[in-house]
């Protein structure tokens, strides 16, 4: 499945991400409060922490999937300022430097493997079709699927489908990754496929950034551990560091229920 | 046998009556839909409200009122346009509350991931949700051209030969011999176009599923 020559990342230079003071409520629940992160180019940051932590919705913030009330997401050189009506153009652009990868792969069934990847990109960076089937099939190479592309999603098993939603996401040459929960819906066998894709990813130098469970991941590829609970960042650090010796109860508490399971 | 041909004959008009109003419809329920799913109060409600007067005037008055009702400069609407153009309204509010239910079962992780690709509304809409609803309507709008199809057979109270109207004029020409064979006749007729229609419509809402 490795295929180091294929390098795909390194055409666009990664970005750091900057999240400063965001803050957002869903009605009179205040699901993140006054938020800061950076994240540096090329390094990994695994998000984790109970469900309701606010984790995802952190997560969704970087390509504003949701709006948040306050603060700035700045990724490379490009500052959103929350509140401030944003343009379209701005979005776009913002959206176009960051990939993301869902829990639920939202692959589109209607289209074969192959077109999942190319349209995208003919409709976004205007490739002609050949171009982008072309980095489609390439990128399909990489992370094992090439004998997929004439099929519908809806005939891949879950890891396939992450793994070509990967693929979808890579072809639009993006500067930062972010993943939501992407191992979640899958067999632990399963995820291993996934993981194993990430995690040459992530070797290729791109900015991640994982909302996850899977421990051993964040432990050996992520660069920088991120606990959440409530709307809060409630300790960071090394992520090896943390998890041996989390300063907060309320790590070790679900530290040991996510280890335990 | 003179009954059949007859009715035979008027076959056209049935399939013309029907075509034209399930096109309107087709095209018209578009807006309609859009419209029902309006980000703007008012709009939405409007269009609510239209859709629902629209559904609640039973297809006979529909017609009546657009026959008997309606002149451009002292010139009354052809009893055909009056059909194809009250049929198709209605039409276009029945497509529109079927196209809405389709849009609705679209998982919300396909324009989810749509922005998050960086696509604009234009391209998701046209490429991505459409195409997809379109899969999920389809069963529910052959059920309803099924019914169209019938209910085509209305056009001939303001006038317009179609299958029926051939009928009632075969069975009024000839009443000592004729009795209710042509009715039978036209009967047989419906379903020869119905059944298939059904079972056409079955098969690629099968095949749909397989490959989604």
């Amino acid at each position: 499945m490795s295929v180091p020559s294929l390098t795909m990342s390194t055409e666009v230079p990664t970005a750091g991400v900057e999240i400063s003071n965001i803050s957002k409520s869903f009605g009179n629940h205040l699901v993140l409060d006054d938020i800061s992160m950076a994240v540096t180019p090329g390094s990994v940051t695994a998000l984790i922490g109970p469900s309701g932590s606010g984790k995802s919705t952190l997560l969704r913030c970087v390509n504003l999937l949701e709006k948040p009330d306050r603060g700035t997401i700045t990724v490379g050189s490009q500052t959103i300022e929350a509140g401030s009506r944003v343009s379209d153009r701005d979005l776009l652009a913002l959206r176009r430097q960051v990939g993301m990868v869902f829990q639920s792969f939202n692959l589109f069934p209607h289209f074969t493997v192959l077109r999942n990847i190319a349209f995208p990109q003919e409709r976004i960076l205007g490739r002609s079709r050949e171009e982008a089937e072309e980095r489609a099939m390439v990128l399909l190479d990489r992370v094992g699927l090439r004998e997929k592309a004439g099929q519908h999603p809806g005939r891949c098993s879950g890891g396939q489908q992450q793994r070509i939603a990967i693929a979808r996401a890579l072809a639009l040459d993006p500067r930062a990754m972010l993943f939501d929960e992407p191992t979640s819906a899958l067999d632990p066998e399963v995820g291993v496929e996934v993981i194993a894709v990430m995690r040459e990813l992530a070797e290729t130098g791109m900015t991640m950034i994982v909302v996850t469970h899977e421990m051993q991941f964040a432990r050996e590829v992520g660069d920088h551990l991120v606990v959440m609970a409530d709307g809060h960042i409630i300790e960071e650090g090394i992520p090896a560091a943390v998890m041996a010796d989390p300063r907060e109860e309320r790590t070790r508490r679900f530290l040991s229920a996510v280890l335990d399971r | 046998m003179e009954g059949f041909i007859a009715v035979l004959a008027a076959l056209p008009l049935t399939l013309i009556v029907t075509a034209g109003a399930f096109g309107i419809g087709m095209i018209g329920g578009i807006p309609l839909m859009l419209g029902l799913q309006s980000r703007i109060g008012l709009v939405r409600g409007a269009t609510r409200l239209l859709v629902d007067i629209i559904r609640g005037i039973p297809t006979i008055v529909w017609l009546f009122l657009l026959y008997f009702g309606v002149s451009f400069g002292g010139m009354r609407l052809e009893s055909l346009p009056a059909a194809v153009i009250g049929l198709g309204v209605i039409s276009s509010a029945y497509l529109a509350e079927i196209y809405r239910g389709s849009f609705q079962i679209v998982p919300r992780g396909q324009s989810e991931a749509a922005s998050a690709l960086g696509l604009g509304n234009k391209v998701t809409f046209t490429w991505i949700l459409a195409p997809q609803a379109f899969r999920t309507a389809m069963p529910s709008m052959a059920t309803f051209l099924l019914a169209l199809i019938k209910d085509s057979s209305i056009a001939s109270t303001i006038g317009v030969a179609e299958m029926v109207f051939a009928a009632t004029t075969f069975a009024r020409q000839n009443p000592s011999t004729a009795g209710l064979v042509p009715f039978f006749l036209a009967a047989i007729v419906y379903v020869a176009i119905s059944v298939p229609l059904a079972v056409v419509s079955r098969r690629l809402g099968t095949r749909m599923m397989v490959n989604a």
